[in-house]
């Protein structure tokens, strides 16, 4: 199995500003990676961001680059 | 010993060849392979110890490659058919064999950027599963999800740890240049694609 550890979850209200995200994050090595939105968040369908939970910081900080507003941040298992 | 000239052949024939060339043995005997491309050497290695066969390899030189292959037990059609078949009621154990075959960097038809993230996301899901497929085949498009820059390698990597087979196709790498990028799985040919794709019980196309 594939080991699970507690990681923050980055939701978007769009597709279109979650992959806007990692463009932006993949350009400026911010960690994390785009991942389907997890069951455990919503049962709709989705793409999310997925990243170390000590990078909650760093997150925001690209998040306000970009001028997105992100649904929600959750810390989850996964 | 058997001796079979693979020289000047194009992939697959010296595998084909090969194979014919075991299969054809009444009694444990030693086939030798002559091929003139590394490609040719590592199917007909790989295919060899697949079947547990020892195989050993002589490079003469950069376009000359002897391969020695020892096959010591000559099975019957009777024991292959029953190696491959339910004991009970004859019928070939393929349930679970499930093959995801992906011809494309991008899933589905549509906007290019959102596909090749659809296509992130689907191999993601994958490896989370519960239920992993025996083999992945890559091929056309899809054989850059494997090499070098794929936003896919760490999930692909997972999978093969798992036990998943990541196999893609060599002649999609040579026209796309990619053939020193493989990153992950084993490079293989059209008659193994085929044969992979007869023997599954459920083959998914993203």
């Amino acid at each position: 199995m594939i080991e699970k550890k507690l990681c923050l979850v980055i939701s978007f209200n769009k597709t279109i500003d979650a992959m806007a995200f990692e463009e932006y994050c993949l350009k400026n090595s911010v960690n994390g990676r785009l991942i389907p939105l997890p069951k455990e968040i919503s049962a709709g369908c989705g793409l999310a961001w997925k990243c170390d939970v000590d990078n909650q910081k760093e997150i925001e900080k690209a998040l306000s680059n970009l001028s997105i507003k992100c649904d929600k941040m959750t810390k989850l298992i996964i | 010993m058997v001796k079979v000239n693979g020289m000047g052949k194009t992939c697959p024939i010296p595998l084909i060849e090969t194979k014919k060339a075991i299969k054809a043995l009444i009694s444990p005997d030693t086939v030798e392979v002559m091929v003139d491309n590394n490609m040719a050497v590592k199917n007909i290695t790989r295919f060899a110890t697949d079947n547990g066969y020892r195989v050993s390899t002589d490079k003469i030189s950069d376009k000359e490659f002897k391969l020695t292959i020892e096959v010591k037990e000559i099975k019957s059609e009777e024991e292959k058919k029953l190696a491959e078949s339910c004991a009970t009621c004859g019928a070939t154990d393929n349930t679970g064999n499930i093959v995801i075959a992906i011809g494309s960097e991008k899933m589905g038809c549509g906007d290019e950027k959102l596909g090749k993230n659809l296509m992130k996301a689907f191999i993601y899901s994958v490896s989370q599963g519960e239920v992993r497929p025996k083999t992945m085949l890559f091929y056309n498009g899809g054989a850059h999800l494997t090499c070098e820059g794929s936003l896919s390698l760490e999930d692909l990597n997972n999978l093969t740890e798992l036990g998943v087979k990541i196999k893609t196709c060599g002649t999609c790498l040579d026209f796309y240049g990619l053939k020193d990028k493989l990153k992950v799985g084993e490079v293989t040919n059209m008659y193994d694609i085929v044969t992979t794709m007869e023997e599954a019980s459920l083959v998914i196309r993203p």
